[in-house]
């Protein structure tokens, strides 16, 4: 017994010791991700940006980069790709732990608030010039990263979900060639969508999503009159939120005209759905995929309009040297400017984050020729930041699309599933309260 | 493992001359040295690599730390009473043990049949041994991405087996009742080679003499089978037995890609459950409570495995 005190003792107090001097100082110079400069860039101070972007929004990242590198002679900016946004929070904390950090990372709707949280974020605000900084972005989506008049982060990559449609199938089906107004109208709108054949089988009406969907839902609960939380007070308990849950339930188990997919785009632009709930920023991917005539449009209301921005923003980390920082700044002062926000747009689908890109006379023919580019940019009047839980709560997402999941396979009532994921995210609010009521209310 | 000869043990009776005596210790000195020395750098990678992790870990399962906090906050046991309380990790603790136990008794008993099968003297058996034991190298995840594909409701292999029979196949992967037979067959199908490939060599090594011996005694197959040839291979099964247990107990690779735990939490084993609080919820000291608890239990049925097979299995 005395041995095994002992030898407790000495883990505990190997432990502490460790814990004494392995983490992170707020204030500390980290070195950077390894990587290589080629010849043509050397001798300028290097940049590391890490994005979640791949496929056909990550060649378009590497084109601005490598616009960027061009453009001047003191920077070099370094695109690493790291996976989805998860995997970049994930790899962001990872590094960190390790004493190292890369300068700009992107990070989504509902990692930045941790980063922020935390401390490992530099504010912004001392970065602004004219043609950088409030007043040149889009006022809601640069406000969301604004906490008592500092900013965390700045606008890149962001979206919203539009609703995508087959204006084939739709022909077929002898449907008007637009989106539903409603989540009545839609389900109104089966019978025909099931009649259309597609791959051996009848179209099902609308695919939900089996990751992430809770992103597309904090949108419906809203339609729907309800809300994730009103601050950290749960709600998705609630009336509205469980409407919203139970028109899904329904559509799914009730009218089989709905299902749950790993992943609705690709489904979609198969042609085995109908329509889907799906960011803007899939857009371009969508289109060089699927063969028949993509349509799209604002997603439909039910007792009220409101759709949830996402994405990604672009946040700096603190814990880099002075003069990495002043070199990252620029590549985000790059990024500003109008023609470079249009660009990306157009390559991807993504909002015009900059208010005068939307001027922007490429932009304007796309919109003019496709009318599809132009619908994000529309709705985003109906658009706002989303529930607190979700977006501070750490892992509150999973929760919330767990619980969907739930009713999605397994035909489990969205009143009882979501009881119990408000149980699980009372717990979450609890533990974020604190450093919430400190630093952002 | 670094062997090392250590001077072989002399009876008192040979030691009779003191000075002798003196020599042997100095010399016995100098091999310890020796033997500190080739084993220093065995041991010290193992314990940085092995066991420091494992104390650190134990020191985080104390904490709650969100990985990006500049420093854990120590909050004793807490994690532990909350972790063994919660309904949701009890259910996580069932599905593994049902994951584990229909993997672990369908490999041995699959992979004993193959190895008999492979024994026969037929005609192409070569390949085939190669064709079975493949997917045992094959990389989980690339092995995931090939079942995705055959379990797919929409383009899948099996909707092009099963529908024109008139059958419409399960939605595999997102329907709570399939999803962890799914992941079973998956992994069943990537283990199975490996365990034929073990009976296989037990089966050659055993000894003739019993079984012709039998044989002549008028002992029926099913007879020789059971009370000669599976107890000779009571070795085997129980190192597959112990190397199954402890790979399927740790098993994430196929989960990630084809379920992600869900639908819900049907698939949401221990080693998801881990991943999930550490990397999704950054909650890395109720993921470290996690593994500790992990770790206790497969140092438990390991334990309880080696005492009960002492008894029973014989090695020759």
């Amino acid at each position: 017994m005395s041995m095994l005190k002992r030898r407790m003792f000495l883990g505990l107090a190997a432990g502490a010791t460790l814990a004494g001097c392995g983490y992170r100082s707020v204030d500390a110079i980290y070195s950077q991700p390894a990587g290589s400069v080629p010849k043509q860039y050397a001798n300028r101070t290097r940049v590391v940006f890490w994005s979640p972007y791949g496929g056909v929004n990550g060649k378009a990242v590497d084109k601005l980069v490598a616009k960027f590198n061009d453009s001047q002679q003191d920077v070099y900016v370094e695109v690493q790709f790291q996976g989805s946004y998860d995997d970049v929070a994930q790899k962001v904390a990872a590094a960190l732990v390790a004493k190292q950090a890369p300068d700009l990372a992107v990070l989504s709707d509902v990692t930045w608030e941790r980063f922020f949280l935390n401390d490992a974020l530099e504010p912004l605000n001392g970065y602004f010039t004219d043609g950088f900084g409030p007043g040149v972005y889009q006022e809601k989506l640069f406000g969301e990263y604004v906490v008592k008049g500092q900013s965390w982060a700045v606008p890149f990559a962001r979206s919203t979900p539009i609703m995508y449609y087959n204006r084939d199938a739709f022909a077929k089906a002898g449907l008007p060639d637009r989106v539903p107004r409603t989540w009545s109208e839609l389900r109104s709108w089966v019978p025909e969508l099931a009649k259309v054949q597609s791959g051996g089988r009848s179209l099902r009406t609308i695919a939900f999503a089996k990751i992430d969907g809770d992103w597309q839902f904090q949108g419906n609960v809203w339609q729907f009159g309800g809300a994730y939380s009103k601050g950290l007070d749960v709600t998705i308990d609630e009336a509205g939120a469980v409407a919203a849950g139970e028109w899904q339930r329904q559509m799914v188990h009730d009218l089989g005209a709905a299902y749950m997919a790993s992943s609705p785009s690709t489904d979609f632009a198969n042609g085995l759905v109908g329509v889907i709930q799906e960011s803007t920023g899939a857009m371009k991917t969508i289109g060089s995929k699927a063969k028949f005539k993509v349509g799209a449009g604002f997603i439909p209301s039910e007792v009220a309009a409101g759709i949830a921005t996402g994405g990604g923003g672009i946040g700096m980390l603190r814990n880099i040297s002075t003069e990495r920082k002043q070199a990252a700044a620029t590549f985000l002062q790059f990024l500003a400017l109008p023609e470079n926000s249009a660009w990306w747009t157009t390559q991807t689908g993504y909002l015009p984050v900059v208010n005068k890109a939307r001027e922007d006379a490429e932009l304007k023919k796309l919109i003019a020729e496709q009318p599809n580019y132009g619908v994000a940019i529309a709705q985003l009047e109906n658009a706002r930041q989303q529930d607190a839980i979700r977006l501070y709560g750490r892992n509150a997402n999973v929760q919330i699309y767990t619980g969907l999941q739930q009713i999605y396979a397994d035909n489990a009532q969205p009143k009882k599933v979501f009881a119990s994921v408000a149980g699980r995210l009372e717990a979450i609010g609890e533990e974020v309260k604190r450093l919430y009521e400190e630093k952002v209310l | 493992m670094t062997v090392v000869d250590l001077p072989a043990r002399t009876h008192p009776d040979e030691r009779t001359i003191a000075d002798g005596n003196d020599q042997r210790k100095r010399r016995r000195r100098r091999e310890y040295g020796l033997f500190a020395l080739l084993v220093a750098p065995n041991l010290l990678v193992i314990a940085v690599f092995a066991y420091w992790p494992i104390i650190y870990n134990a020191f985080l399962s104390l904490t709650d730390w969100n990985m990006i906090a500049a420093r854990p906050k120590f909050v004793g046991l807490a994690n532990y009473g909350r972790t063994l309380t919660d309904p949701a990790f009890h259910k996580t603790l069932w599905i593994t043990v049902v994951f584990t136990g229909l993997i672990v008794v369908g490999s041995l008993v699959i992979g004993l049949a193959l190895a008999f099968l492979f024994n026969l003297p037929l005609k192409g058996r070569g390949a085939v041994r190669t064709i079975a034991f493949a997917p045992h190298i094959l990389s989980g995840a690339a092995v995931a991405t090939i079942w995705a594909f055959i379990f797919d409701p929409g383009y899948g292999l099996m909707r092009a087996l099963i529908e024109p029979f008139g059958a419409e196949p399960p939605d595999w992967m997102n329907n709570s009742d399939w999803a962890l037979p799914g992941l079973v067959i998956v992994y069943l199908w990537k283990n199975v080679g490996f365990a034929a490939l073990i009976y296989l060599a037990g089966l050659q090594s055993l000894p003739k003499e019993l079984d012709e011996a039998a044989a002549i005694d008028g002992a029926s197959t099913w007879t020789r089978f059971r009370s000669i040839k599976l107890p000779l291979l009571a070795p085997i099964t129980f190192f597959l037995l112990i190397t199954t247990v402890i790979g399927t107990f740790q098993a994430f690779d196929v989960i990630a890609v084809m379920t992600g735990g869900g639908p819900g939490d049907a698939t949401t084993t221990l080693s998801w459950s881990i991943y999930n609080e550490g990397f999704q919820a950054f909650n890395a000291g109720r993921a470290a409570t996690l593994s500790i608890i992990m770790f206790v239990i497969l140092l438990v049925v390991t334990t309880v495995q080696a005492r009960v097979m002492e008894r029973r299995v014989h090695y020759r």
